[in-house]
């Protein structure tokens, strides 16, 4: 399936709140939130998509945009893949868990939750995964303040552009 | 230990104890990262660290003389680290190989890295690069071998007794 038909499936299932775009071959869907868990389900038991192998979960600090969390989904019957993302405020960045349908979500989730303090609601074990238990707070959230940074700001750019070299 | 950390051993007997000592260093490999591919490396047929004496490899942490911690240790994995070393035998040496287990190296502003292994166990020898070569290991393991061939036992407990570093 190309990725416009896969797009397509997802917008014939739910609807206008689903927001599509296609790059590098691949098409991303973002779905509200309350409807995550059963995109992941209708991607993958649905005929012809077929995304059976869940590969990863990851979330992203969008900044004023609050989160995103994005799983990538492969179908190894079809060879095609698909981005499934959905976004949470930054005051409550809550997202329903899709262990329910991919129980390889569970470590993602877990990872997802410190690094970000993305709440996956529902999960069955939401504690710490790669951190250690006295840690406190949310390590890749934009705002985490590194404390070797304050003692030593970082030397060079931190952003593309930024250190005036093309 | 026996009597040779308590009494004042004559210099010919001391010679020929350290001697003996720095010939046979059953090495326990601490691989954390790339910097255990040098280490591996190094027990290899090319350079080959058993013809300085260094025994690849202890069966475990109780029958070793020598830790190499070679890899990026972080405040995870730190708590093993202390555990392992404890459970090494006395007289022990440990040789830090690498950037991250001198000093964190390259994550010096990380939030998960501890800065450096000689912050939770004492390290006799710095092997510094990123990774170091196989030839840079095999210094520092020459440099381990005069310490031992000119130390007192003796004197080391005592300064271990005293709570001072080794």
């Amino acid at each position: 399936m190309t990725p416009e038909e896969i797009a397509q499936r997802f917008v014939a299932q739910f609807g206008d709140g689903v927001e599509t775009d296609l790059s590098y071959d691949m098409a991303t869907v973002t779905v509200p939130r309350e409807r995550y868990a059963d995109a992941a389900e209708f991607a993958k038991v649905t005929r012809g998509l077929d995304l059976t192998f869940f590969d990863m979960m990851a979330g992203v600090d969008e900044a004023e945009a609050g989160f995103s969390v994005v799983m990538h989904l492969y179908s190894p019957i079809h060879n095609h893949h698909v981005l499934l993302r959905t976004t949470a405020p930054r005051e409550n960045p809550t997202v329903p868990t899709c262990t329910g349908v991919f129980r390889g979500a569970n470590w993602h989730e877990r990872e997802t939750w410190e690094m970000f303090g993305i709440v996956f609601d529902g999960h069955p074990n939401l504690v710490k995964l790669l951190l250690n238990d006295e840690f406190e707070g949310h390590p890749l959230r934009k705002e985490f303040q590194l404390a070797s940074r304050v003692v030593k700001p970082w030397p060079g750019a931190k952003e593309p552009g930024e250190g005036g070299h093309e | 230990m026996g009597l040779s950390d308590q009494l004042d051993v004559p210099q010919p007997i001391k010679f020929v104890l350290n001697w003996g000592r720095k010939y046979s260093l059953w090495v326990f490999n601490f691989g954390l990262a790339c910097c255990a591919i040098e280490f591996i490396a190094t027990s290899m047929a090319e350079h080959d660290f058993m013809r300085l004496g260094v025994i690849p490899f202890a069966h475990g942490p109780r029958q070793a003389d020598l830790m190499v911690v070679s890899g990026t240790l972080t405040d995870k994995m730190a708590p093993a680290v202390k555990r392992l070393y404890e459970q090494m035998p006395e007289p022990k040496y440990v040789i830090s190989m690498g950037s991250c287990a001198n000093c964190g190296g390259p994550y010096w502003d990380s939030y998960s890295v501890t800065k450096g292994v000689d912050q939770i166990i004492p390290v006799d020898v710095y092997v510094p690069g990123c990774p170091p070569r196989p030839e840079a290991l095999l210094q520092g393991i020459i440099t381990l071998q005069t310490k031992i061939q000119n130390e007192s036992l003796k004197e080391k407990y005592q300064r271990e007794t005293a709570g001072a570093p080794a």
